[in-house]
Protein backbone atom coordinates (compact mmCIF):
# COMPACT_ATOMS: atom_id res chain seq x y z
CA UNK A 1 0.00 0.00 0.00
CA UNK A 2 2.81 2.34 0.84
CA UNK A 3 4.74 1.44 -2.41
CA UNK A 4 1.35 2.54 -4.33
CA UNK A 5 1.09 5.56 -2.57
CA UNK A 6 4.83 6.47 -3.00
CA UNK A 7 4.35 5.41 -6.40
CA UNK A 8 1.51 8.02 -7.19
CA UNK A 9 3.15 11.12 -5.03
CA UNK A 10 6.33 10.56 -7.06
CA UNK A 11 3.83 10.80 -10.55
CA UNK A 12 1.85 13.94 -8.93
CA UNK A 13 5.48 15.48 -8.60
CA UNK A 14 4.53 15.66 -4.88
CA UNK A 15 7.16 13.89 -2.92
CA UNK A 16 9.00 15.56 0.00
CA UNK A 17 12.46 14.48 1.15
CA UNK A 18 11.95 11.88 3.32
CA UNK A 19 9.50 10.42 0.91
CA UNK A 20 11.79 10.79 -1.82
CA UNK A 21 14.44 8.43 -0.17
CA UNK A 22 11.76 5.58 0.57
CA UNK A 23 10.67 5.84 -3.19
CA UNK A 24 14.54 5.74 -3.93
CA UNK A 25 14.66 2.21 -1.86
CA UNK A 26 11.95 0.81 -3.86
CA UNK A 27 13.60 -2.70 -5.83
CA UNK A 28 11.99 -1.37 -8.94
CA UNK A 29 12.99 1.96 -8.65
CA UNK A 30 15.53 2.74 -11.72
CA UNK A 31 12.95 0.64 -13.79
CA UNK A 32 10.44 3.22 -12.89
CA UNK A 33 13.01 6.23 -13.65
CA UNK A 34 13.73 4.41 -16.86
CA UNK A 35 10.49 4.26 -17.92
CA UNK A 36 9.53 7.75 -16.74
CA UNK A 37 12.47 8.74 -18.90
CA UNK A 38 11.86 6.81 -21.90
CA UNK A 39 8.37 8.55 -21.51
CA UNK A 40 9.63 11.78 -21.72
CA UNK A 41 10.64 11.58 -25.41
CA UNK A 42 6.91 11.42 -26.62
CA UNK A 43 6.07 14.66 -25.89
CA UNK A 44 4.19 16.69 -27.94
CA UNK A 45 5.63 18.51 -31.35
CA UNK A 46 6.63 21.50 -29.99
CA UNK A 47 3.50 24.20 -31.00
CA UNK A 48 3.92 27.85 -31.53
CA UNK A 49 0.81 29.48 -30.26
CA UNK A 50 2.17 32.95 -31.40
CA UNK A 51 2.99 31.72 -34.99
CA UNK A 52 -0.38 29.77 -35.19
CA UNK A 53 -2.44 32.76 -33.68
CA UNK A 54 -1.52 34.50 -36.45
CA UNK A 55 -2.73 31.63 -38.84
CA UNK A 56 -6.01 31.56 -37.21
CA UNK A 57 -6.86 35.30 -36.70
CA UNK A 58 -6.28 35.46 -40.52
CA UNK A 59 -9.04 33.13 -41.52
CA UNK A 60 -11.57 34.92 -39.06
CA UNK A 61 -14.58 36.75 -40.37
CA UNK A 62 -14.31 39.77 -39.30
CA UNK A 63 -17.83 40.10 -36.68
CA UNK A 64 -20.63 42.19 -37.26
CA UNK A 65 -20.89 43.10 -33.68
CA UNK A 66 -17.59 44.35 -33.39
CA UNK A 67 -17.70 46.75 -36.54
CA UNK A 68 -20.93 47.86 -36.19
CA UNK A 69 -19.37 51.01 -37.53
CA UNK A 70 -18.93 49.44 -41.65
CA UNK A 71 -22.81 48.89 -41.91
CA UNK A 72 -23.70 52.38 -40.67
CA UNK A 73 -20.78 53.73 -42.19
CA UNK A 74 -22.42 52.53 -45.69
CA UNK A 75 -26.00 53.31 -44.60
CA UNK A 76 -24.67 56.97 -44.14
CA UNK A 77 -22.97 56.88 -47.67
CA UNK A 78 -25.78 55.90 -49.10
CA UNK A 79 -27.84 59.01 -47.38
CA UNK A 80 -24.93 60.93 -48.48
CA UNK A 81 -25.02 60.68 -51.95
CA UNK A 82 -28.68 60.42 -52.29
CA UNK A 83 -28.61 63.72 -50.17
CA UNK A 84 -26.30 65.09 -52.96
CA UNK A 85 -28.17 64.65 -55.53
CA UNK A 86 -31.21 65.69 -54.18
CA UNK A 87 -29.12 68.82 -53.07
CA UNK A 88 -27.80 69.30 -56.50
CA UNK A 89 -30.49 69.20 -58.63
CA UNK A 90 -32.96 71.39 -56.21
CA UNK A 91 -30.40 73.71 -56.83
CA UNK A 92 -29.95 73.24 -60.11
CA UNK A 93 -31.83 75.60 -62.55
CA UNK A 94 -35.01 74.50 -64.31
CA UNK A 95 -34.19 74.92 -68.24
CA UNK A 96 -36.40 75.09 -70.89
CA UNK A 97 -35.35 75.48 -74.41
CA UNK A 98 -37.52 75.18 -77.76
CA UNK A 99 -36.75 74.39 -81.33
CA UNK A 100 -37.35 75.66 -84.86
CA UNK A 101 -41.27 75.56 -84.84
CA UNK A 102 -41.85 74.98 -81.33
CA UNK A 103 -43.57 76.40 -78.12
CA UNK A 104 -43.97 75.73 -74.25
CA UNK A 105 -45.85 76.25 -71.91
CA UNK A 106 -44.13 76.41 -68.26
CA UNK A 107 -45.35 76.69 -65.10
CA UNK A 108 -43.77 78.75 -62.48
CA UNK A 109 -43.66 77.72 -58.96
CA UNK A 110 -46.02 80.29 -58.16
CA UNK A 111 -48.31 79.54 -60.84
CA UNK A 112 -47.35 82.27 -62.74
CA UNK A 113 -47.08 80.52 -66.64
CA UNK A 114 -44.72 81.68 -69.13
CA UNK A 115 -45.39 80.75 -73.02
CA UNK A 116 -42.06 80.44 -74.58
CA UNK A 117 -41.88 80.92 -78.23
CA UNK A 118 -39.34 79.12 -80.79
CA UNK A 119 -35.95 78.97 -80.06
CA UNK A 120 -35.79 80.27 -76.90
CA UNK A 121 -34.69 79.14 -73.39
CA UNK A 122 -35.92 79.99 -70.00
CA UNK A 123 -34.35 79.19 -66.51
CA UNK A 124 -35.07 79.22 -63.02
CA UNK A 125 -34.11 78.22 -60.07
CA UNK A 126 -36.92 76.56 -57.82
CA UNK A 127 -35.11 76.17 -54.10
CA UNK A 128 -34.75 79.94 -54.10
CA UNK A 129 -37.91 80.95 -56.09
CA UNK A 130 -39.91 82.16 -52.48
CA UNK A 131 -37.10 84.47 -51.56
CA UNK A 132 -36.32 85.51 -55.14
CA UNK A 133 -38.75 85.40 -58.84
CA UNK A 134 -35.88 85.66 -61.19
CA UNK A 135 -35.96 84.26 -64.94
CA UNK A 136 -32.96 84.14 -67.35
CA UNK A 137 -34.74 84.35 -70.72
CA UNK A 138 -33.01 83.82 -74.30
CA UNK A 139 -35.32 84.02 -76.94
CA UNK A 140 -38.88 85.60 -77.12
CA UNK A 141 -41.34 84.62 -74.08
CA UNK A 142 -45.32 85.93 -72.74
CA UNK A 143 -45.05 86.06 -69.32
CA UNK A 144 -48.79 86.05 -67.25
CA UNK A 145 -47.04 87.00 -64.07
CA UNK A 146 -49.23 85.61 -60.55
CA UNK A 147 -49.61 88.84 -58.03
CA UNK A 148 -46.66 88.84 -55.66
CA UNK A 149 -43.45 90.59 -54.98
CA UNK A 150 -41.14 91.72 -57.39
CA UNK A 151 -40.50 89.45 -60.68
CA UNK A 152 -37.73 89.50 -62.77
CA UNK A 153 -36.75 88.91 -66.09
CA UNK A 154 -32.99 88.60 -66.49
CA UNK A 155 -31.56 89.16 -70.16
CA UNK A 156 -28.65 89.60 -71.91
CA UNK A 157 -29.53 93.29 -73.24
CA UNK A 158 -31.57 94.34 -69.83
CA UNK A 159 -33.61 93.58 -66.83
CA UNK A 160 -37.26 93.64 -66.60
CA UNK A 161 -39.17 94.24 -63.44
CA UNK A 162 -42.88 93.85 -62.85
CA UNK A 163 -45.41 93.00 -59.87
CA UNK A 164 -47.59 91.27 -61.32
CA UNK A 165 -48.80 91.74 -65.02
CA UNK A 166 -48.78 90.43 -68.75
CA UNK A 167 -46.17 91.31 -70.78
CA UNK A 168 -43.96 90.07 -73.84
CA UNK A 169 -40.49 89.86 -73.79
CA UNK A 170 -37.90 89.09 -76.89
CA UNK A 171 -33.97 89.16 -76.80
CA UNK A 172 -32.71 88.08 -79.85
CA UNK A 173 -29.26 88.72 -81.01
CA UNK A 174 -29.03 92.69 -80.96
CA UNK A 175 -32.72 92.71 -80.56
CA UNK A 176 -34.79 93.81 -77.44
CA UNK A 177 -38.39 94.37 -77.21
CA UNK A 178 -40.41 94.29 -74.24
CA UNK A 179 -44.68 94.73 -74.64
CA UNK A 180 -46.99 95.33 -71.65
CA UNK A 181 -49.99 93.88 -72.18
CA UNK A 182 -51.29 94.35 -68.84
CA UNK A 183 -50.47 95.82 -65.31
CA UNK A 184 -47.10 97.92 -65.11
CA UNK A 185 -43.40 96.86 -66.40
CA UNK A 186 -40.17 98.10 -65.56
CA UNK A 187 -37.15 98.08 -67.79
CA UNK A 188 -33.65 98.41 -67.31
CA UNK A 189 -31.39 98.50 -70.44
CA UNK A 190 -28.09 100.28 -70.42
CA UNK A 191 -28.24 102.04 -66.89
CA UNK A 192 -31.86 103.47 -68.23
CA UNK A 193 -35.11 103.18 -66.33
CA UNK A 194 -38.39 102.64 -68.66
CA UNK A 195 -41.73 102.23 -67.31
CA UNK A 196 -44.17 100.79 -69.27
CA UNK A 197 -48.11 100.87 -69.02
CA UNK A 198 -50.46 98.73 -71.27
CA UNK A 199 -50.36 98.77 -74.64
CA UNK A 200 -47.05 100.09 -74.90
CA UNK A 201 -43.85 98.49 -76.09
CA UNK A 202 -39.91 99.11 -76.22
CA UNK A 203 -37.83 98.12 -78.32
CA UNK A 204 -33.76 98.02 -78.60
CA UNK A 205 -32.31 97.08 -82.52
CA UNK A 206 -29.09 97.67 -82.96
CA UNK A 207 -28.60 100.09 -80.31
CA UNK A 208 -31.31 102.32 -81.44
CA UNK A 209 -34.44 102.67 -78.85
CA UNK A 210 -37.76 102.93 -80.26
CA UNK A 211 -41.38 103.14 -78.05
CA UNK A 212 -44.03 101.87 -80.15
CA UNK A 213 -47.69 101.27 -79.16
CA UNK A 214 -49.17 97.46 -79.05
CA UNK A 215 -53.18 97.84 -79.58
CA UNK A 216 -53.32 93.66 -78.99
CA UNK A 217 -54.37 92.21 -75.77
CA UNK A 218 -52.04 89.67 -76.15
CA UNK A 219 -49.31 88.79 -78.09
CA UNK A 220 -50.14 87.29 -81.17
CA UNK A 221 -47.60 84.52 -81.59
CA UNK A 222 -49.40 83.17 -78.84
CA UNK A 223 -52.44 82.57 -81.33
CA UNK A 224 -49.56 81.04 -84.06
CA UNK A 225 -48.94 84.05 -86.12
CA UNK A 226 -45.99 86.72 -85.89
CA UNK A 227 -47.47 90.25 -86.23
CA UNK A 228 -45.06 93.39 -86.94
CA UNK A 229 -45.57 96.96 -86.90
CA UNK A 230 -42.46 99.33 -88.51
CA UNK A 231 -40.04 96.11 -87.99
CA UNK A 232 -36.76 96.07 -90.31
CA UNK A 233 -37.54 93.27 -92.71
CA UNK A 234 -34.20 91.44 -91.68
CA UNK A 235 -36.06 90.60 -88.02
CA UNK A 236 -39.24 89.35 -89.63
CA UNK A 237 -36.62 87.32 -92.10
CA UNK A 238 -35.23 85.55 -88.69
CA UNK A 239 -38.07 84.97 -86.82
CA UNK A 240 -39.90 83.03 -89.96
CA UNK A 241 -36.74 81.06 -89.75
CA UNK A 242 -37.53 80.37 -86.51
CA UNK A 243 -41.43 79.00 -87.11
CA UNK A 244 -39.92 76.95 -90.28
CA UNK A 245 -37.27 74.74 -90.93
CA UNK A 246 -36.32 77.25 -93.97
CA UNK A 247 -32.93 79.32 -95.01
CA UNK A 248 -34.16 82.10 -96.40
CA UNK A 249 -31.69 84.14 -99.01
CA UNK A 250 -32.49 87.96 -99.02
CA UNK A 251 -29.41 89.10 -100.87
CA UNK A 252 -30.96 90.99 -103.62
CA UNK A 253 -33.91 92.75 -101.81
CA UNK A 254 -33.44 95.42 -99.31
CA UNK A 255 -33.50 93.89 -95.83
CA UNK A 256 -33.76 97.23 -93.80
CA UNK A 257 -37.02 98.07 -95.14
CA UNK A 258 -39.95 98.70 -93.07
CA UNK A 259 -42.75 95.82 -92.40
CA UNK A 260 -46.18 95.92 -90.90
CA UNK A 261 -47.93 92.83 -91.00
CA UNK A 262 -48.00 89.24 -89.64
CA UNK A 263 -47.27 86.04 -91.08
CA UNK A 264 -48.93 82.57 -89.67
CA UNK A 265 -47.10 79.50 -88.01
CA UNK A 266 -48.97 76.53 -89.98
CA UNK A 267 -48.69 77.57 -93.50
CA UNK A 268 -45.36 78.63 -95.05
CA UNK A 269 -46.58 79.56 -98.44
CA UNK A 270 -49.44 81.44 -96.74
CA UNK A 271 -46.55 82.93 -94.77
CA UNK A 272 -44.25 83.97 -97.55
CA UNK A 273 -46.91 84.94 -99.12
CA UNK A 274 -48.29 87.87 -96.70
CA UNK A 275 -44.54 89.14 -96.28
CA UNK A 276 -43.54 89.66 -99.51
CA UNK A 277 -46.76 90.73 -101.27
CA UNK A 278 -46.66 94.06 -99.36
CA UNK A 279 -43.10 94.90 -100.51
CA UNK A 280 -43.39 93.68 -103.71
CA UNK A 281 -41.16 91.13 -103.40
CA UNK A 282 -41.11 87.81 -105.31
CA UNK A 283 -39.92 84.60 -104.35
CA UNK A 284 -38.51 81.12 -105.84
CA UNK A 285 -38.29 78.19 -103.74
CA UNK A 286 -36.15 75.11 -103.90
CA UNK A 287 -36.82 72.54 -101.24
CA UNK A 288 -36.09 74.69 -97.78
CA UNK A 289 -34.11 77.15 -99.67
CA UNK A 290 -35.93 80.37 -100.22
CA UNK A 291 -34.42 82.80 -102.66
CA UNK A 292 -36.24 86.67 -102.54
CA UNK A 293 -35.96 88.70 -105.34
CA UNK A 294 -37.07 92.48 -105.59
CA UNK A 295 -38.79 93.09 -108.77
CA UNK B 1 -12.95 38.59 -14.89
CA UNK B 2 -14.77 41.41 -13.23
CA UNK B 3 -17.28 42.10 -15.41
CA UNK B 4 -18.52 38.77 -16.80
CA UNK B 5 -20.95 40.83 -18.95
CA UNK B 6 -18.36 42.92 -20.77
CA UNK B 7 -16.10 39.07 -21.11
CA UNK B 8 -17.09 38.55 -24.75
CA UNK B 9 -15.27 35.68 -26.36
CA UNK B 10 -16.23 37.91 -29.64
CA UNK B 11 -13.35 40.76 -28.45
CA UNK B 12 -10.42 40.37 -30.19
CA UNK B 13 -7.85 40.73 -26.90
CA UNK B 14 -10.04 38.20 -24.91
CA UNK B 15 -10.19 35.62 -28.02
CA UNK B 16 -6.39 36.38 -28.29
CA UNK B 17 -5.76 35.57 -24.81
CA UNK B 18 -8.19 32.24 -24.90
CA UNK B 19 -5.83 31.39 -27.70
CA UNK B 20 -2.27 31.92 -26.18
CA UNK B 21 -4.26 29.93 -22.66
CA UNK B 22 -5.48 26.54 -24.44
CA UNK B 23 -4.06 26.01 -27.90
CA UNK B 24 -0.89 24.68 -26.18
CA UNK B 25 -2.85 21.95 -24.09
CA UNK B 26 -5.57 21.40 -26.62
CA UNK B 27 -2.57 20.17 -29.24
CA UNK B 28 -0.96 18.18 -27.12
CA UNK B 29 -4.39 16.38 -25.58
CA UNK B 30 -5.20 15.74 -29.33
CA UNK B 31 -1.65 14.30 -29.80
CA UNK B 32 -1.90 12.39 -27.13
CA UNK B 33 -5.12 11.23 -28.00
CA UNK B 34 -4.72 10.60 -31.94
CA UNK B 35 -1.49 10.86 -32.63
CA UNK B 36 0.14 13.01 -35.19
CA UNK B 37 -1.93 11.31 -38.32
CA UNK B 38 -4.48 13.37 -38.49
CA UNK B 39 -2.71 16.85 -37.62
CA UNK B 40 -3.78 17.98 -34.46
CA UNK B 41 -2.92 21.45 -35.32
CA UNK B 42 -5.15 21.98 -38.16
CA UNK B 43 -7.91 20.64 -35.64
CA UNK B 44 -7.14 22.67 -33.34
CA UNK B 45 -7.45 25.99 -35.70
CA UNK B 46 -10.65 24.84 -36.80
CA UNK B 47 -11.89 24.52 -33.25
CA UNK B 48 -10.87 28.33 -32.52
CA UNK B 49 -12.68 29.52 -35.48
CA UNK B 50 -15.99 27.47 -34.57
CA UNK B 51 -15.56 29.36 -30.89
CA UNK B 52 -15.12 32.63 -32.87
CA UNK B 53 -17.81 31.96 -35.03
CA UNK B 54 -20.35 31.04 -32.07
CA UNK B 55 -18.59 33.82 -30.00
CA UNK B 56 -21.46 35.44 -28.51
CA UNK B 57 -22.88 32.27 -27.45
CA UNK B 58 -19.95 30.57 -25.65
CA UNK B 59 -18.46 32.72 -22.49
CA UNK B 60 -14.59 33.04 -21.92
CA UNK B 61 -14.91 30.46 -19.06
CA UNK B 62 -16.98 28.49 -20.84
CA UNK B 63 -14.59 28.49 -24.14
CA UNK B 64 -11.95 25.53 -22.34
CA UNK B 65 -14.60 23.01 -22.56
CA UNK B 66 -15.81 24.32 -25.96
CA UNK B 67 -12.78 24.14 -27.65
CA UNK B 68 -12.00 20.46 -26.08
CA UNK B 69 -15.09 19.07 -26.87
CA UNK B 70 -15.25 20.60 -30.38
CA UNK B 71 -11.95 19.48 -31.47
CA UNK B 72 -12.80 16.03 -29.74
CA UNK B 73 -15.31 16.27 -32.02
CA UNK B 74 -13.48 16.95 -35.14
CA UNK B 75 -11.04 14.69 -34.32
CA UNK B 76 -13.59 11.63 -34.16
CA UNK B 77 -14.90 12.77 -37.40
CA UNK B 78 -11.48 12.29 -39.42
CA UNK B 79 -10.94 8.98 -37.76
CA UNK B 80 -14.56 8.19 -38.42
CA UNK B 81 -12.91 8.59 -42.18
CA UNK B 82 -9.92 6.22 -41.75
CA UNK B 83 -9.11 3.67 -39.95
CA UNK B 84 -5.67 5.46 -38.47
CA UNK B 85 -2.79 3.95 -36.75
CA UNK B 86 -1.57 5.42 -33.89
CA UNK B 87 1.99 6.65 -34.97
CA UNK B 88 3.70 8.60 -31.48
CA UNK B 89 6.82 9.34 -32.84
CA UNK B 90 9.75 9.34 -30.55
CA UNK B 91 12.11 12.13 -30.77
CA UNK B 92 15.84 11.08 -31.22
CA UNK B 93 17.03 11.06 -27.57
CA UNK B 94 20.57 12.73 -26.26
CA UNK B 95 23.22 9.67 -26.88
CA UNK B 96 26.69 10.10 -25.26
CA UNK B 97 29.11 9.19 -27.08
CA UNK B 98 31.11 7.01 -24.76
CA UNK B 99 27.69 4.46 -23.97
CA UNK B 100 28.73 1.55 -25.56
CA UNK B 101 27.09 -0.02 -28.75
CA UNK B 102 25.19 -2.95 -26.55
CA UNK B 103 23.32 0.08 -24.41
CA UNK B 104 22.55 2.44 -27.51
CA UNK B 105 20.64 -0.81 -29.16
CA UNK B 106 19.20 -1.89 -25.77
CA UNK B 107 17.90 1.48 -25.24
CA UNK B 108 16.76 1.49 -29.00
CA UNK B 109 14.47 -1.43 -28.31
CA UNK B 110 13.45 -0.25 -24.52
CA UNK B 111 12.15 2.73 -26.42
CA UNK B 112 10.14 0.86 -29.62
CA UNK B 113 8.50 -1.73 -26.64
CA UNK B 114 7.44 1.20 -25.01
CA UNK B 115 6.07 2.88 -27.97
CA UNK B 116 3.80 0.31 -28.22
CA UNK B 117 2.75 -0.28 -24.97
CA UNK B 118 2.15 3.10 -25.10
CA UNK B 119 -0.20 2.83 -28.69
CA UNK B 120 -2.04 -0.14 -26.35
CA UNK B 121 -3.04 1.97 -23.56
CA UNK B 122 -6.90 3.29 -23.90
CA UNK B 123 -7.47 6.75 -25.26
CA UNK B 124 -7.54 8.14 -21.75
CA UNK B 125 -4.99 6.74 -19.82
CA UNK B 126 -2.55 7.68 -22.68
CA UNK B 127 -3.48 11.06 -22.65
CA UNK B 128 -3.54 11.57 -18.74
CA UNK B 129 -0.44 9.43 -19.01
CA UNK B 130 2.14 11.36 -21.43
CA UNK B 131 0.81 15.09 -19.90
CA UNK B 132 2.07 13.71 -16.67
CA UNK B 133 5.22 12.36 -17.89
CA UNK B 134 6.20 14.06 -21.19
CA UNK B 135 4.49 17.54 -20.13
CA UNK B 136 5.08 17.36 -16.03
CA UNK B 137 1.82 18.55 -15.72
CA UNK B 138 0.53 17.60 -11.68
CA UNK B 139 -2.52 15.89 -11.62
CA UNK B 140 -4.63 18.80 -10.56
CA UNK B 141 -3.83 20.57 -13.92
CA UNK B 142 -4.44 17.32 -15.81
CA UNK B 143 -7.63 17.23 -13.82
CA UNK B 144 -8.90 20.81 -14.90
CA UNK B 145 -7.89 20.33 -18.18
CA UNK B 146 -9.95 17.21 -18.75
CA UNK B 147 -13.09 17.95 -16.59
CA UNK B 148 -12.70 14.84 -14.41
CA UNK B 149 -11.17 14.45 -10.90
CA UNK B 150 -8.05 14.44 -9.62
CA UNK B 151 -8.32 11.14 -8.34
CA UNK B 152 -9.53 9.73 -11.33
CA UNK B 153 -6.55 11.06 -13.41
CA UNK B 154 -4.53 9.60 -10.24
CA UNK B 155 -6.51 5.97 -11.20
CA UNK B 156 -5.54 6.43 -15.14
CA UNK B 157 -2.21 7.55 -14.61
CA UNK B 158 -1.52 4.69 -11.95
CA UNK B 159 -3.39 2.41 -14.32
CA UNK B 160 -1.48 3.28 -17.72
CA UNK B 161 1.77 2.98 -15.27
CA UNK B 162 0.92 -0.64 -14.42
CA UNK B 163 0.08 -1.58 -17.90
CA UNK B 164 2.97 -0.41 -19.14
CA UNK B 165 5.20 -1.83 -17.28
CA UNK B 166 3.21 -5.14 -17.62
CA UNK B 167 3.61 -4.67 -21.34
CA UNK B 168 7.15 -4.05 -21.61
CA UNK B 169 7.80 -7.14 -19.85
CA UNK B 170 5.93 -8.86 -22.03
CA UNK B 171 7.39 -7.92 -25.19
Amino acid sequence: MEREDLIKKWLDYNLNPEEQKAFEALEDYEQLIKLSKSSEAFNAPSYDSEAEYETVSSKLQPKISKNWIRPLMRIAAVLLIGFSVFYYTSNLNSTTSTLIAEQATIELPDASTVELNAVSNLSFNKRTWSDKREVSLEGEAYFRVAKGSKFDVITKEGKVSVLGTEFNVIQRDDYFEVTCFEGLVAVTYDSKYIELKPTQRFTVHNGVIRNNVENQTAPSWINNESSFSSSALELVLEELQRHYEITIDAKQVDTKQIFTGSFTHNDLDLALKSITLPLGITYTKNDAVIVLKGE
Amino acid sequence: MTNPIHQNSCEEHVFSALFKKHSKNLHDFLYYKFGSQLNPKDKVQDAFIKLWDNCAKVPPEKAKSFLFTTANNLMLNAVAHQKVVLRHQQKPQKKSTNESPEFVLEEKQYSEKLQKALENLTEAQRVAFLMNRAEGKRFKEIAELLDISVKAVEKRIYGALKKLREDIEEL
